[in-house]
């Protein structure tokens, strides 16, 4: 009955190999249908935008991924940047700040605020789903509208940021946006790359890559698997629970801080209305990155490739001059598709299971 | 002609056979009752009677035409009901709307409301009920919700009315009441199957009964044939018996016997109403069986053994220390694992790879400032897959990809791993098949010869005596006996698990 494996192939996390490499195979495809079909698309300069407008949803998608790998669900990272971002915003604008610790202190300050702010909330979340263990919906949910209503309250409903001409601390003012802008939509020179490198896009690397660690190579990691594949088998084999869920939102609630700070650099200003559907955005890039929201299975890396592939779609999009409104019904198809995919692959792999 | 008749009906899950080639008559106007052990197959045969599951081989008819029974839906419409213990009612909705759930009665188009209470209040009525009939299920007793599903039965015209262990949760007025609508429903014509652990009922009501055990159905004839001893011998004898696995000399301290170090200790241990004065000792290189029927008390025991509920009353001591895990890591942590009994939903991760379930308890030590030290997991892990006789190319794959017996030998492993000093392992080998049976059965006893405290919660006789040096009986939340090995026999242990007033 024991019948040995050899044959079995070594299987990670989940998904056999069609879905693994479905998604980024579905990237590779688009990218070469856009070089061959749009002029100006596999030009460095397009290139690299993609990436600087995928960074965002990339880094907060990365949150989400640990969330929804729990078998939770974040529906408050839109709202948290807006606050996150207006709070860092007036830090890094606030007069007697800059006349005590100059733009780059403020800078610093102001992104200290936005990490702070975005994992105080995350904390929240966290600390309802873990402890008072309400519907992770549900306490997201009132998160992302009373996140939301602050954002609008502390700012009057106007973005913060760029000071009037007359103003008096204009020139500081104007000099620490400056220096915020430096790591929201700064340029690394890179040699042959016209334009230099997006800083927010290595940030992103960077945060996939940490992500991508913690996920795989961390005995954290390893609950936050486990929590979602069976919470209850878990808890039984002396997994923390109600931490590894505290631990995840909060993470969830940082990236969107991170994300903040990063598009307040871009804009110089943070605006309470920033942020609307990022939630939504993120849960995509994470599905079609091979994340399932019933949890226990998701990478950082796939959920990097969702984003890029959505980020890729955008662009494509808009270089063919395709109207908004389709844009919105063609992301919505190709979600639809990543999700029927990911149905199609459990079954098999169930099917499959059972024969064994 | 027998109204219903199962004909070699069989039905195997992976690595275990439930049904084999049963055959069951049950006469028109005859209360027909089922008894056996747990696992002998009962609850299996009433699932494929009401369509729930599909038999894999035989036939079921009813009135001579054989029946193709693809869901519940086909079995409601061929007139069989099947009343599980745990109802299929819909707690927020009335008594009324779940008698006529499915088959709603209409008019233009349009629920018909005042016609759906009329009906159930009528059917309700004549089963003695008193509660109105549009009051939500949740706030009837379990009684009440009885007569609920038994108005639902008697509206759809049901000619063949299955009830699983229907007094387990009820007085005595409310079985005498139950007992006297199931003699009517008798007298109308009805077809009606009892499944039951107690024996006397079983008297008191039935007029046929068959005895199951393994699967196989092992004795029929008219109740008045039949004294409760002799069901009892029915009931335990068996054709498979596991080898005594005698204990080892040498092991945990002193040679030969059992060490006289208490590894365990439990002193009047409650957690009411589920059980209560529970005391008992687990000594270093012994095997303690706990048998008792399904609902005796021994999982939540356990489980509060393992942290994962709380006890109200009593103390613990391991290893001689006082023992109050708040949570199962902490127990852990304490030196206490707990193997618990569904494999599937509490004992493992199916989609992590087998490595990763193994090691999950004791995860810490395998890592260095928080970051895994694959290696040694890997290592580790082959080689407690590798002593569970696993093959090893099983490591990397998801553990839901196994057989269930090699699923519980992962199980087995993980706990190895974990290196407790005292185990506490619920129902270790439900649902898998006999050779993991015994590799797992040898597997407890070389921890237990190892210097290990077992604890083996199991509800199949023949397992627990070949296991156990000494063997608890629960009976309704307490410990109703303890027997030494040699003085246990399945007739005395399934005596003292029974429901009271059954001394055999």
């Amino acid at each position: 009955m024991s019948a040995p494996a050899a044959a079995a192939p070594p299987v990670r996390r989940g998904p056999p190999p069609l879905a693994k490499f479905g998604v980024p195979l579905a990237l590779a495809a688009m990218l070469v249908a856009g070089t061959v079909l749009i002029p100006g698309f596999a030009s460095a300069a397009n290139l690299t935008t993609i990436l600087l407008h995928a960074s965002i949803n990339a880094i907060i998608a990365l949150g989400m991924t640990f969330v929804i790998v729990t078998a939770g669900i974040d529906l408050s990272v839109g709202s948290i940047v807006a606050l996150a971002g207006v709070l860092a915003a007036r830090t890094l604008t606030s007069t007697a700040l800059l006349g005590a610790v100059g733009p780059v202190g403020a800078a610093l300050l102001a992104i200290a605020v936005g990490l702070g702010v975005g994992a105080a909330l995350g904390l929240l979340n966290g600390g309802a789903v873990a402890y008072l263990r309400v519907a992770p919906f549900i306490v997201t949910l009132a998160t992302m509208t009373i996140a939301r209503g602050t954002a609008r309250l502390v700012t009057g409903g106007v973005p913060v940021g760029y000071p009037d001409p007359g103003d008096a601390g204009y020139a500081a003012k104007v000099a620490a946006l400056d220096v915020l802008h430096g790591l929201g939509g700064g340029r690394l020179p890179v040699p042959g790359l016209p334009g230099g490198f997006p800083v927010p896009a290595l940030v992103m690397l960077l945060v996939i890559a940490v992500g991508a660690f913690v996920l795989t190579r961390t005995r954290f990691g390893r609950y936050v698997y486990a929590v979602g594949g069976n919470e209850e088998a878990s808890r039984l084999s002396g997994v923390p629970v109600p931490f590894v869920k505290l631990a995840v939102y909060t993470i969830a609630g940082a990236c969107s801080g991170l994300a903040a700070v990063l598009l307040v650099g871009q804009l110089r200003s943070g605006g309470p209305d920033a942020g609307t559907f990022y939630e939504l955005n993120a849960i995509a890039a994470a599905v079609i990155g091979g994340t399932s929201l019933l949890g226990g299975t998701g990478t950082a890396w796939g959920t990097l490739i969702g984003a890029l592939l959505l980020g890729v779609l955008n662009n494509a999009l808009d270089l063919l001059g395709v109207q908004a409104f389709w844009q919105e019904i063609a992301k919505g198809g190709i979600i639809l598709l990543a999700v029927l995919f990911d149905v199609w692959v459990t079954r098999t792999s169930a099917a499959a299971a059972t024969k064994s | 002609m027998a109204l219903l008749a199962l004909r070699d009906v069989t039905k195997r899950y992976p690595g275990v056979t439930a049904l084999d080639a049963v055959d069951l008559e049950v006469e028109a106007g005859t209360v027909h009752a089922l008894v056996g052990e747990n696992g002998a197959g009962k609850s299996t045969l009433l699932k494929i009677l009401a369509g729930a599951e599909r038999a894999d081989a035989g036939t079921i008819a009813l009135d001579g035409a054989v029946l193709r029974l693809t869901s519940p839906r086909d079995g409601l419409r061929c007139g069989i009901t099947v009343i599980y213990q745990e109802f299929a009612l819909v707690p927020s909705l009335g008594a009324d709307a779940n008698i006529f759930l499915g088959m709603e009665p209409m008019r233009r188009g349009l629920l018909d409301g005042e016609a759906a209470r009329r009906d159930a209040a009528r059917a309700l009525g004549e089963l003695g009920a008193t509660f109105d009939p549009s009051t939500p299920v949740s706030q009837l007793s379990t009684a009440e919700c009885q007569l609920v599903e038994l108005a639902r039965a008697l509206v759809r015209d049901a000619r063949v009315i299955a009830l699983d262990e229907p007094t387990a949760a009820l007085s005595t007025r409310e079985t005498a009441h139950l007992f006297v609508q199931i003699r009517r429903m008798a007298e109308r014509g009805l077809a009606v199957i009892f499944v039951s652990h107690r024996l006397e009922e079983v008297r008191a009501v039935s007029s046929t009964v068959t005895v199951l055990r393994d699967g196989r159905r092992v004795w029929t004839g008219p109740t008045t044939q039949v004294d409760e001893p002799a069901l009892i011998r029915h009931m335990v004898g068996r054709d498979v018996e596991y080898e005594r696995l005698a204990a080892q000399g040498g092991r945990g301290a002193g040679a030969g016997g059992t060490s006289d170090v208490v590894a365990l200790e439990v002193r009047g241990l409650a957690r009411r109403p589920r059980f209560a004065d529970v005391s008992f000792t687990v000594r270093r290189g012994e095997i303690v069986g706990l048998a008792g029927l399904v609902g005796a008390g021994r999982t939540e025991l356990a489980r509060c053994l393992a942290g994962a509920d709380r006890w109200d009353a009593g103390e613990v001591l391991l290893g001689g220390r006082p023992f109050r895990p708040r949570t199962p890591g902490d127990a852990i942590a304490r030196g206490l694992a707990y193997v618990p009994e569904d494999r599937k939903t509490q004992g493992l991760i199916l989609g992590l790879l087998v490595r990763e379930n193994a090691t999950l308890p004791s995860l810490r030590r395998f890592t260095r400032f928080g970051t895994l030290r694959l290696r040694a997991e890997r290592d580790a892990a082959a080689a407690q897959i590798a002593a569970v006789e696993l093959a090893p190319g099983t490591l990397e794959r998801p553990a839901g990809t196994l057989s269930g017996g090699n699923q519980q030998k992962v199980v087995l492993a993980k706990w190895l791993l974990a290196d407790a000093d005292v185990l506490v392992v619920d129902e270790p080998t439900r649902g898998v098949d006999v050779g993991a049976k015994i590799e797992i059965h040898r597997q407890l006893r070389v921890l237990a010869d190892r210097g290990k405290a077992v604890l083996v919660i199991s509800s199949e006789l023949p397992e627990v005596l070949a296991l156990a040096d000494r063997i608890l009986v629960m009976r309704a939340g307490r410990i109703s006996a303890t027997f030494a090995a040699a003085e246990a026999t399945p007739e005395r242990v399934l005596a003292a698990a029974l429901p009271e007033g059954h001394a055999a």
